[in-house]
């Protein structure tokens, strides 16, 4: 019996330290070369997104006016206080305050100087517009500039598939862990409770919901989540499944452990790599359903960006074809990013790939 | 001219950080109808040996930086694909460790077996049958002609390994690779499958390459040993001249590697820690659309013992005899019927809350120390959870101290508390579970197979260990074993278990001395001497 007294070198991920199976699930993430850099992307894509309303937004970032600065992106400020009439919120597009302002300072605009719901009213032709300087992809048939539609919608519709995933995800894996920990009665009742859930029709569910409620987000987020987290169930239920039989897992209750705490800290890391491995999939069918809900017109209220909305008002005005072009693009990317690296994800939790670099003894 | 010469063999795995290397330098020789056993712990080489006979590794990520393999004055290491396949299961056949998983379980006996006549011989469907039924008599199946349809799930392990067999002598080879050939299988049935290979060796005159680590098998199977220890040959001589005079240290080790040990004696007057009377486990057979009750598996059929303080109570049997769900049952691991006594007061039908307080002092120490520790937590937060679990230990720095000294009582560096399991050795791997369990001071602990997963030079450390832990604790064990030579090291007092009921009990000694019944006669002759006895139910 000999023991190294030297510790392993420490490797560190954003701070985490990385035990020698992640260092190797890493590199084998890395390898996936289309998915490594499907995943940066993908993030600065989706960094940009989030700040939209300093991106693409009809109020300027920074104004200066008679020695001093505003900034209309965070604060609301009426107009009186460029000189203006009314006592509302400065209309910024307005080429009369515009010139108000002008006239005594100056202002800078974020680089796309529309808001997703901003009527563009000097078009030189009706809407919906083709491409020109202003409106680089377009307006759409309400005048509304399509690059800010797009950039609001991307966020909306990645917002909206990370939080669904994240929640379905969670309730469907302690859905799973409760059922295979258990087994037994528990096991058989939840089983059936589920198929019956699932052949629950959720289209006609949302079109009620519409009739009786203004459904917003949250509405909508609440009620796919409702239907949507049985996907995990089976997965992590097999794992707990056959976990629970284990001689750690016995080890531990001989022990005293009490089953929260044996699930938590015995069985669920066992899990979590399948769990892991079906994320990236769950999130591109979540974004998925939202797109497909919008584009049927049962989806996030009317006017919100979305990229099915977009896709709809394609197959409605086919002869501008920059509707259409620029949803799908926008979707085929996002889709097509997502399950590279979901492929990625799938290859570094392959126990194959990641001892197969390993010799094994005989 | 020798069958089999291999020479200076070296055999690499590549890896992303350098490379393995499996085997330095090997160089064997087996003469025509000759025993040759090559002998040596896990990871020493000696099953890659083999694999390369076959040019059965996996290739190309396994190569081979030297030597030469010749077959017959053939040069087998990097043949064509067609002459290897042509060879395997031709003249040289090789039978594994495991029969559970070495037969295709979709495949009926007749299949598995004529499948490679059709393919080597060219017979045609009615003749591969009558062979097949003629191979299957010579290696002593049972009822052929009924089990020919038989699948291998109903077979049993020693069955299957005869189906094995006659699957590697389809066709006569010159040469059998068994690996491991009586590993998995129970003492009473490793004799016989031994003596099986033996008989058929002088029927048909082939050479047999026998790997294993059991030295007993070697003694009365093999002409000439070969031993092996991380990668190279270290010995070889004459069966006989090697064990009557070894010339390597490692030889002498393995040799007196035996284990050995004084069990406590047998002391009526200490204390009462466990006891149990008329203990029944059943498990139900469920069958059709309403899961009825049909009927029930009597895993542990009314059995009757107490351990006392600083005492060991062997329980022996083979597998499926009942005697881990014993040792489970009594920790209220499993549902069971009867009194179960932890110091007077019956614990049987408690609830876990309630139970959680005692189980500080009842332990268990499982088999397989892979299985046994979570392979995402540290050495040090497998040995804390119990602390934690029990409110032992206010601080992280005392509970630290406390997991320190436990490591170092069961013979582990306290530096090494942080790596995971997979940094340890199988040895190293089975101190930490008894760590584990040690480190809450119980007071009664089954050691469910503790020393089966490991090697034997290992084995007779960890036995040393629990020995000593018991001297010093004054603990009572319930050591579960089907290894009869480490019973007889740990255990006072033992029982013998078959399909759940106790055949014989008594002290150690006059168990071992005077068995009465002829099934312990049987257990004993097989473990002992390597002979295998009839019994009669």
């Amino acid at each position: 019996m000999s023991a190294v007294t030297t510790p392993p070198p420490e490797h560190r991920l954003l701070g985490f330290s990385l035990s020698r199976l992640n260092q190797r699930r890493l590199a084998n993430f890395r390898r996936n070369r289309r998915g490594y850099w499907s995943t940066w992307i993908f993030s600065v894509l989706f960094l940009c997104s989030l700040p939209a309303e300093f991106i693409a937004n009809d109020r300027p970032l920074l104004v200066h006016y008679e020695g001093q600065f505003y900034s209309p992106v965070l604060f609301t400020y009426p107009e009186t206080t460029f000189g203006g009439d009314f006592e509302t919120e400065a209309e910024y597009r307005d080429p009369f305050v515009r010139e108000l302002i002008e006239d005594k300072g100056w202002i800078v605009w974020p680089p796309i100087p529309y808001r997703y719901d901003t009527v563009n009213y000097d078009l030189k032709q009706p809407a919906p517009s083709p491409p020109d300087a202003s409106n680089w992809l377009g307006t759409d048939d309400q005048a509304r500039d399509v690059t800010a539609r797009l950039l609001y919608g991307y966020r909306i519709s990645l917002l909206f598939g990370l939080l669904l995933t994240a929640f379905s995800t969670a309730i469907g894996m302690a859905a799973g862990a409760v059922q295979g920990y258990f087994g037994g009665w528990t096991d058989l009742l939840f089983q059936r409770f589920i198929e019956i859930w699932q052949g629950l029709p959720i289209l006609y569910l949302l079109i009620i919901l519409a009739s009786v409620v203004e459904p917003n987000f949250w509405w909508f987020l609440g009620l796919l989540l409702m239907f949507r987290w049985m996907g995990l169930v089976g997965v992590v239920r097999a794992e707990f499944l056959r976990a629970r039989n284990l001689d750690f897992v016995k080890a531990a209750r001989a022990l005293g452990q009490s089953d929260a705490r044996i699930m938590w800290r015995h069985v669920l890391p066992n899990a979590m790599v399948s769990a892991l491995t079906f994320m990236p999939f769950v999130l591109t069918g979540s974004v998925g359903v939202l797109t497909s809900l919008d584009f049927l017109g049962f989806g996030l209220p009317p006017g919100s960006p979305s990229l099915g909305e977009l896709l709809n008002q394609g197959k409605r005005n086919l002869q501008a074809p920059w509707l259409g072009f620029s949803a799908f693009f926008t979707l085929a990317v996002m889709l097509s990013l997502l399950v590279f690296i979901g492929e990625a994800v799938r290859d570094a939790f392959d126990p194959r790939k990641t001892f197969a670099s390993s010799g094994d003894e005989a | 001219m020798s069958l089999l010469q291999i020479e200076n063999l070296g055999v690499r795995f590549h890896a992303e950080d350098g490379g393995i290397d499996a085997v330095h330098s090997a160089s064997l020789e087996i003469g025509k109808g000759e025993t040759v056993a090559l002998v040596g712990e896990s990871g020493s080489g000696k099953s890659v040996t083999a694999l390369s006979v076959l040019q059965l590794l996996p290739y190309p990520r396994a190569s081979h930086p030297r030597g030469s393999v010749r077959f017959g004055g053939e040069e087998l290491l990097g043949a064509k694909a067609d002459r290897m396949r042509a060879l395997r299961g031709g003249r040289i056949s090789m039978i594994f460790q495991e029969p559970m998983t070495s037969l295709n379980p979709l495949h009926s006996i007749e299949k598995q077996i004529s499948e490679t006549l059709i393919l080597h011989r060219g017979l045609d469907k009615a003749q591969a049958r009558t062979r097949t039924v003629e191979l299957l008599r010579q290696v002593g199946l049972p009822n052929v002609e009924e089990r020919l349809d038989a699948w291998p799930h109903q077979l049993s392990g020693g069955q299957r390994q005869r189906v094995m067999i006659a699957m590697a002598l389809a066709n006569e080879p010159d040469l059998l690779i068994a690996d491991e050939p009586t590993t998995a299988l129970d003492v009473t049935v490793q004799a016989q499958i031994l003596q099986l290979l033996k008989d058929l060796q002088q029927q048909l005159g082939m050479a047999i390459l026998l790997i294993t680590h059991d030295l007993g098998i070697v003694r009365h199977m093999a002409d000439r040993v070969y031993v092996m220890k991380d990668g190279n040959i270290v010995e070889h001589n004459a069966v006989r001249a090697l064990f009557s005079d070894p010339q390597h240290d490692y030889t002498k080790l393995l040799i007196n590697a035996e284990p050995s040990g004084n069990p406590p004696a047998i002391d009526q007057r200490a204390p009462l820690v466990i006891e149990t009377r008329d203990l029944k486990v059943h498990f139900p057979i469920l069958r059709g659309l309403l899961r009825r009750t049909v009927g029930h598996v009597k895993a542990v059929d009314g059995i009757s013992l107490e351990v006392r303080a600083g005492q060991t109570l062997g329980v022996v049997g083979e597998s499926g005899s009942g005697k881990s769900t014993l040792g489970q049952a009594l920790l209220r691991l499993l549902p069971s019927d009867g009194p179960i006594k932890f110091e007077e007061r019956d614990v049987q039908g408690w609830k876990e809350r309630d139970l959680r307080p005692l189980r500080r002092q009842i332990q268990i120490v499982f088999q397989d120390p892979f299985s046994s520790l979570s392979p995402r937590m540290s050495a040090f937060q497998i040995i804390e959870e119990g602390l934690r679990v029990h409110g032992i230990g206010a601080t992280h720095a005392e509970r630290r101290q406390r997991v320190a000294d436990s490591l170092h009582e069961v013979g582990l560096d306290a530096s090494s508390m942080d790596r995971f399991p997979h940094e340890f050795s199988g040895g190293q791997r089975q101190r930490i579970a008894i760590a584990r369990a040690m480190i809450l001071e119980p007071r009664f602990v089954v050691l469910d197979e503790p020393t089966s997963a490991l090697d034997k030079t290992v084995q007779a450390q960890i036995i040393e260990l629990l020995l000593s832990l018991q001297r010093k604790h004054e603990l009572a064990y319930l050591f579960i074993s089907h290894d009869l030579k480490v019973v007889r090291a740990m255990a006072s007092e033992v029982i013998v278990m078959k399909d759940g009921l106790v055949v014989e009990r008594g002290p150690t000694e006059r168990l071992f001395d005077a068995p009465q019944k002829d099934y312990t006669r049987a257990l004993l002759s097989a473990a002992l001497e390597g002979k295998a006895l009839d019994w009669e139910e």
